[in-house]
């Protein structure tokens, strides 16, 4: 995986290749954050079933690429539009009735889910390892000392294009500005006609076509299985935390710190303990800046 | 009826008939699952103390379990010491890490809690899983089986009364928080933190308190049931599915009530039971079709029944009493 150790020191300058992973890898987290994010921001849910559609993703990029040799690039064209029709469905048949309940409440509803499409998948697909192997994967690209595989390239030349028109969308366009409007205040932009239920089905259906694509994009770089989900969306977790729970610039510099963390942590000390490093991290940021870094203080005791 | 008895008619109805249960029957198989539903009642009871009765929703409570497995499986295995030991041991760590969570956490609500908490139970899977040198890393620990009371090597009729003595215990726990002083303020502390503060509460205190005590209680059963089933494995003893386990019970049964999680658990734990045996034969595995139902009834009940199986009969009861 890290070719810094494959190639060995004399080909490849490590302070260039550490800043090269860190970026590229942090595109791809941004990517699966953006949506979790959004999703949080607007309707105020923790998902945390979020991870079970990057997995779907995987598995939908597996699936594409066994039957019918598709790659997983193309996969995207389906995937965007699929998963949108997916969390359409999901927001009107499990979250539209616990929007306005407890936390609690909320937080069970996404937990629940999140145990039913794990064991779905398992059920359905067996718990094997699996693996999509296009062409790409196995290309090797160096460029000003650091060497990186063309799919990780690729990735996140596209999710860094996805999450830029999803930038675009919120500032630009109207829906986007009646998507920050309900963000900000639920109850004014009821009172100024806004269909928040509309809204609310819209931002769910965006925040899943985020991740489920996610998902297709990074199928070459990692192992496909039920549980694959649970690493990443622990990892956005510390991403959104980081840059404080709705704040979707906050989300990609927070991507960057824990893309950082994961690949200088695992250079020094070994891929085995990488995740020690964010989780650590992440307990850090909500015992002591529990609103994100550069988050409002007091958001956290207000349980938003 | 005295007003006492007919106030823990349940209870004396659900412990009451897992103390015949051996009277009646010898058959292991009925024997071991009847140890279970005990074992996730009185954890589910466990988690009630700081979930239930203080609010503090946790979704990383598997991380006390496996602290109180990993304990006395690691006294047995590497000091060659009593599980009982092991017990005490896992029950100060976990006093000790509920202490330091609460704490630390005191200041965070909803999903920012259940956020940190998760991440507690997985810096301690990955650690348990990666310490290879002194917890045998993913292998896991199996527990040998010696026979005797001191090293919790005992029959499947030994082990119901020892579980029921501990849901007795649990039960009595949740009794004390519904009708005590300490438990009516809680219940101001989980209803409205301010207004509590306000009457001169001493809320991060008791806070503190009821995710150490429940943290504690959680270990106790964690030691028991590693001993009981003879196997520790950091990807099990330290999953967020098993955290969820505890809530699901729970809620089920009852949030905040001293009877509700061992109904959640008769329900669940049966579930799982009659499962395992219709899917003996099939390869992949009958966990997986148990933890669908188990996430979708979660999603139901939290919906539509949020009270549980005791607020459904409370109110039934209501309109009985009406009629």
């Amino acid at each position: 995986m890290d070719p810094a150790r494959t190639l060995g020191p004399a080909q490849i300058d490590v302070v260039a290749q550490l800043a090269a992973s860190t970026v590229l890898l942090g595109g791809i987290y941004a990517l699966i954050a953006v949506g979790l994010t959004l999703i949080f921001g607007i309707m105020r849910v923790v998902n945390f079933a979020h991870g079970e559609f990057l997995m779907l993703g995987m598995y939908l990029a597996f699936w594409a690429f066994t039957i019918f040799s598709l790659d997983p690039y193309l996969v995207l064209f389906v995937s965007i539009p699929l998963f949108f029709l997916v969390g359409t469905g999901i927001y009107v048949l499990v979250m539209r009735g616990v929007i306005n309940a407890s936390h609690n409440v909320q937080i069970f509803t996404t937990v629940g889910l999140s145990t039913a499409l794990q064991n779905v998948a398992l059920v359905a697909w067996t718990g094997d390892f699996r693996f999509v192997r296009p062409w790409h994967s196995s290309v090797i690209i160096r460029s000003g000392g650091a060497a990186f595989n063309l799919s990780q390239v690729v990735a996140f030349a596209i999710a860094l294009a996805l999450t830029f028109c999803l930038f675009a969308f919120m500032k630009w366009t109207h829906t986007g500005r009646v998507m920050r409007a309900t963000a900000q205040d639920r109850d004014a932009a009821t009172l100024m006609g806004i269909d928040t239920d509309r809204i609310y089905r819209l931002t769910f259906a965006i925040g899943i076509a985020c991740v489920g694509s996610a998902g297709v994009l990074i199928s070459p770089l990692y192992q496909v299985y039920p549980t694959a989900g649970l690493q990443f969306v622990l990892l956005s977790y510390v991403v959104v935390v980081l840059g404080g729970l709705g704040d979707m610039v906050g989300a990609m510099i927070g991507s960057l710190i824990v893309a950082g963390v994961e690949v200088i942590g695992s250079y020094f000390f070994g891929t085995a303990w990488k995740e020690i490093f964010y989780f650590v991290l992440f307990i850090g940021v909500l015992v002591f800046r529990p609103a994100g870094l550069f988050g409002q203080r007091g958001a956290e005791t207000l349980g938003v | 009826m005295p007003p006492a008895l007919r106030r823990h008619a349940g209870a004396l109805a659900v412990f009451g008939a897992a103390a015949v249960v051996p009277l009646v029957s010898r058959d292991n198989y009925f024997l071991d699952s009847v140890v279970l539903i005990l074992l996730w009642g009185a954890l589910s009871a466990a988690w009630n103390v700081a979930g239930g009765y203080a609010g503090q929703v946790s979704i990383g409570h598997a991380s006390f379990f496996g602290i109180g497995a990993y304990a006395a499986a690691l006294a047995g295995t590497r000091f060659n010491a009593s599980p009982w030991l092991g017990m005490l041991v896992g029950v100060a760590i976990s006093l000790a890490a509920g202490l330091v969570i609460g704490y630390l956490s005191n200041r965070l609500k909803g999903p920012y809690f259940a956020l940190a908490t998760i991440a507690f139970s997985q810096v301690l899977l990955i650690a348990a899983s990666r310490w290879r040198g002194f917890t045998s890393g993913s292998e896991g620990i199996p527990v040998p089986f010696r026979p005797g009371f001191w090293t919790l090597g005992l029959g499947h009729v030994a082990w119901l009364y020892m579980a029921l003595a501990v849901c007795l215990l649990y039960y009595a726990v949740g009794v004390y928080l519904e009708r005590s002083r300490v438990g009516y303020q809680l219940a101001g502390v989980r209803e409205d933190e301010d207004a509590a503060e306000a009457l001169g509460i001493a809320t991060r205190r008791l806070k503190v308190g009821a995710i150490a005590l429940s943290a504690a209680l959680t270990s106790m059963c964690g030691t028991l049931w590693a001993q009981y089933v003879g196997f520790v494995d950091a990807f099990y003893v330290f999953s967020v599915d098993l955290s969820v386990r505890f809530a699901l019970n729970t809620i089920i049964g009852g949030t905040g009530t001293a009877l509700g999680p061992f109904l959640g658990s008769i329900l669940i734990t049966s579930l799982e039971t009659y499962l395992r045996a219709a899917f003996a034969g099939a390869t992949s595995g009958y966990t997986g079709i148990y933890l669908i139902i188990y996430g979708v009834v979660l999603i139901l009940v939290v919906r539509f029944a949020p009270e549980g199986l005791t607020g459904i009969a409370a109110r039934l009861r209501g309109r009985w009493a009406r009629a």
